[in-house]
């Protein structure tokens, strides 16, 4: 078992039990929640309002149980909610990306996403803050 | 043009993408003298959710947080970097003017169809690119640049067309001698397809 990082989406975290086999990330109950928010509970895999049941097929290659307790393999429910995910092995580090329902279907609204971000002071501004007004809004960058 | 038209309830927001940071982004948005919200995006988190792939990329979004433009190659001034001339892009300057002035009658405003186009639908490929991409500069940040050098180049090959993902990892190494090309070579393979989306400023009935 090594410490694994993990990159879910906005959040970094150090997953100090994983067990990593290959791509699979196979973490304890408590750190498959302390790095990505989700849950496993009776009725699946929950995170906020959302639970995900856990197909019967796809149990073994998602939970295990183990002496030390069971574990649950980040990486193959990333497959089940069409997260894209990549690793790299030489220094343990795992990104996750956006779930299935996230990305899928994006322009379906006409509504500019919101976000959240900070200014060169450090200040948080979001653009919803800014309903009310015609924006320009321009991406830009140094490279 | 924001000072001149900040008080007819229009904003600008500038949205550096740029993984560096603030260190990167700093020493041009002081030079300007910016009042209006000028932010940093080191994730590049946003400009994925905005599909961005190239800069510079302008969007025009209506008091009700709609989106009526979509992914404009466009600065609002250019500067010769070599004889530091400025000069205003007063066709696009005037288009923003139209918009202010008649809001929804612009004939400058993009229909759904358009903005799709602009903005086209993520397929699997996509997302894989983008998770590798996110990965490499994570890497390239933290000093691991042969592991980042991997997962630039899966994203590069999952999405040719993307100059953002190219760009960006080229600003963390040198391009002759970890991608084994040039700049120039880059922009003028097939594969990529152009360096930026047309400018489709023709006014629409």
């Amino acid at each position: 078992m090594a410490a694994a990082t993990v990159l879910y989406q906005e959040s970094e975290n150090q997953a100090e039990n994983a067990r990593a086999e290959g791509p699979e990330l196979w973490l304890t109950l408590p750190e498959l929640t302390a790095v990505s928010g989700w849950q496993l509970k009776p009725e699946g895999v929950c995170k906020e309002e959302t639970c995900v049941p856990v197909p019967d097929s796809r149990r073994a290659a998602l939970i295990r149980s183990e002496a030390s307790g069971p574990r649950f393999n980040l990486t193959e429910f990333a497959r089940l909610i069409q997260q894209p995910f990549a690793y790299d092995e030489n220094n343990g580090v795992w990104y996750f990306g956006p779930a299935g329902w996230d990305w899928k279907d994006r322009m379906a609204s006409r509504q500019a996403p919101d976000f959240e971000l900070p200014d060169l002071a450090g200040r948080l501004h979001t653009l919803s803050e800014l309903r009310g007004r015609k924006l320009f809004l321009l991406f830009w960058a140094s490279w | 043009m924001r000072e001149e038209l900040k008080d007819r309830n229009f904003e600008v927001i500038t949205i550096a993408c740029d993984a560096k940071g603030r260190a990167a982004a700093e020493p041009f948005t002081t030079a300007a003298h910016q009042q209006h919200p000028s932010l940093i995006d080191e994730k590049l988190a946003v400009a994925e959710l905005y599909d961005t792939r190239n800069v510079p990329a302008a969007f025009w979004i209506d008091e009700r947080g709609r989106m009526v433009r979509a992914n404009d190659p466009i600065y609002a001034q250019r500067r010769n970097r070599e004889t530091g001339e400025v000069t205003l892009n007063t066709d696009y300057l005037d288009a923003v003017r139209d918009w202010v002035a008649k809001g929804p009658e612009s004939k400058f405003l993009m229909d759904q169809e358009r903005l799709s186009a602009r903005m086209p639908a993520l397929d699997a490929d996509d997302v894989a690119a983008a998770a590798h991409f996110h990965l490499g500069t994570y890497l390239a940040l933290h000093g691991h640049t042969a592991d980042a050098l991997v997962h630039f180049k899966a994203a590069h090959a999952l999405r040719p067309e993307n100059w953002t993902y190219k760009r960006q990892a080229w600003s963390f190494g040198d391009i002759e001698r970890d991608y084994g090309t040039t700049f120039q070579e880059a922009v003028k393979d097939p594969k990529s397809g152009s360096f930026y989306p047309p400018l489709d400023l023709v006014e629409r009935g």
